[in-house]
């Protein structure tokens, strides 16, 4: 359903992407693994539209979307996930959940955020309450939330079980395995796979900006 | 879209200030007219504000609402205060909307100084053309309400008020919208947006032909209020400062902010202006310091911690 071919992609003139290439079909979930510094969210990013790639392609089917601006994504079906989280913070758990929804027009939006609570039944125990006050793995949940609510075809996923405690990292794993069995497609970007190597079907391991083993 | 306690407010507000405008001397009224015409103007420049985002210059389309209004009245005979409004309203948003194209890519000193490098070219061509009145500008004929000449200024105070409280509601009204939650969205982050869904580009855009229209609406109602428009009163950089210098006094927190922050700007400077004729900006300029070293939050936070302390916060 997605394939990258031969991305270059540099910041402020330091290449950073080298000739990278990955493919991920329907239901697959894949692992990016890396170490900090290696250019995962730099990956994630260019997929997602967020900065401007020097050369290759990300075909999404036949639709070559490199081109098309960061915001067409999410109405695409591609949700993401970033490390930091990024909650609105004036914004209560729901409404953070139903940001896309409004950006977007999802039709049937109720149903599918009663499918993300079931998944994910602490974010409808917090759902009125604001982000602010969420711990930051609560925080992290109603991130993962958000892009599920978006992401029909493809999520994107930065680091989801670092800087959370053990026991919420053990839950993340939980969580991503329900998706599984649910047939989502899924990247995971981390730097140790730990908590999520039972869920992955394939891993590329990224290192200096290039793929080194898939 | 009425129901919150700010518009409650700004309806009561206007209502009792055009009451009491009836019985109020003419300085007074005056000193109104030209704080709630600038005032428009400060809405648009704190809607562009609580996105990141300082705008110096707006003078530019305070300058084509004022001499829209102008070359109206000079080459048309113009004189209905509605339509001098609305010109100089959609002059100035339809220039602001086309602008927005190449100034929604800039951000923080270069969206600042590009929009100062535009008000400058069209400060230069009416300096330098005799048809656009030069440096001396031109004087403006009384405004008529619907054919009728108003024999006194408080019908346009009338009037400049209840578009104030109309712009107020409006902006309140949107900064309540998704469109308009984002502004401080965009601030904090703007690839939070983006990958969201929503396009920081067009919500940018939107927010920037906004701010000119009530900048351009501004200009016309000052034009109106003044009887006469002149570059360096009207267009100069010296105005988009002045702009900017009320947006900070206001303070970002309320829509209400921009009206009391004008009225304060307004008799800050005639009390100034009076007290110290040759040395007034020395006033003006230590009022400023003041407020960024203690008030960072403008005039409005200072009533909010009056408020909350009444309220037993």
């Amino acid at each position: 359903m997605l394939v990258v071919k031969s991305l270059d992609v540099d910041i402020n003139g330091t290449p950073i992407l080298r000739d990278i290439g990955l493919t991920i079909d329907n239901g697959e979930i894949i692992g990016l693994i890396g170490r900090n510094g290696a250019g995962k969210t730099t990956f994630l990013r260019s997929v997602m539209g967020l900065i401007p790639v020097n050369a290759g392609s990300v075909l999404h089917g036949r639709d070559e979307i490199n081109k098309l601006p960061g915001y067409k994504r999410a109405h695409m079906g591609f949700g993401y996930m970033p490390e930091d989280r990024r909650l609105v913070p004036e914004m209560t758990a729901e409404q953070n959940i139903l940001v896309p929804v409004w950006s977007t027009g999802i039709e049937d939006f109720q149903s599918r955020l009663q499918w993300i609570y079931k998944i994910i039944p602490e974010c409808q125990k917090f759902r009125e309450t604001p982000a602010t006050s969420l711990s930051g793995g609560q925080q992290k949940l109603v991130a993962l939330a958000r892009a599920l609510m978006v992401g029909k075809n493809l999520l994107l996923l930065d680091e989801p079980t670092e800087g959370i405690a053990p026991v919420l990292a053990l839950r993340m794993g939980e969580i991503l395995a329900s998706l599984k069995a649910e047939g989502v497609s899924i990247i995971i970007a981390e730097s140790n796979d730990a908590h999520v190597a039972d869920v992955i079907d394939r891993t590329y391991v990224i290192e200096r900006g290039s793929i080194v083993s898939d | 879209m009425l129901e919150d306690k700010t518009s409650k407010f700004v309806l009561f507000g206007g209502v009792l200030i055009i009451l009491a405008g009836a019985f109020a001397p003419n300085w007074i009224v005056n000193q109104f007219m030209f704080g709630f015409s600038r005032a428009l103007a400060i809405v648009g420049l704190m809607v562009l504000w609580r996105t990141g985002l300082v705008s110096f210059g707006h003078a530019f389309y305070f300058g084509l609402g004022a001499y829209a209004v102008a070359i109206l009245d000079i080459q048309l005979g113009v004189t209905d205060v509605f339509l001098r409004l609305l010109a100089g309203a959609l002059v100035a948003g339809l220039a602001g909307f086309l602008l927005g194209f190449i100034l929604r890519n800039y951000r923080d000193i270069f969206f600042a100084m590009l929009n100062t490098a535009i008000s400058m070219v069209l400060f230069g061509i009416v300096v330098k053309t005799e048809s656009l009145g030069s440096t001396d500008g031109f004087a403006i004929s009384m405004s008529t309400i619907f054919g009728l000449a108003p024999e006194t200024k408080y019908p346009l105070f009338v009037i400049i008020t209840s578009v104030g409280v109309i712009a107020a509601l409006l902006v309140n009204y949107y900064l309540k919208t998704t469109y308009g939650r984002l502004t401080t969205a965009i601030r904090d982050n703007e690839i939070r947006v983006e990958y969201l869904g929503f396009s920081v580009a067009h919500a940018i855009h939107l927010k920037y032909t906004i701010s000119t229209i009530l900048a351009g609406g501004a200009g016309a109602l000052m034009a109106m209020s003044l009887g006469q428009v002149d570059p360096e009163s009207m267009i100069n950089w010296t105005v988009s400062g002045e702009l900017v210098f009320v947006t900070i006094l206001s303070g970002p927190g309320n829509v209400i902010a921009p009206f009391i922050g004008s009225l304060v700007f307004e008799v800050l400077r005639t009390y100034a202006f009076e007290l110290a004729p040759q040395a007034w900006q020395l006033i003006m300029g230590a009022t400023f310091l003041t407020i960024i070293f203690f008030l960072p939050g403008g005039i409005w936070s200072l009533l909010e911690k009056l408020g909350g302390r009444k309220n037993g916060k």
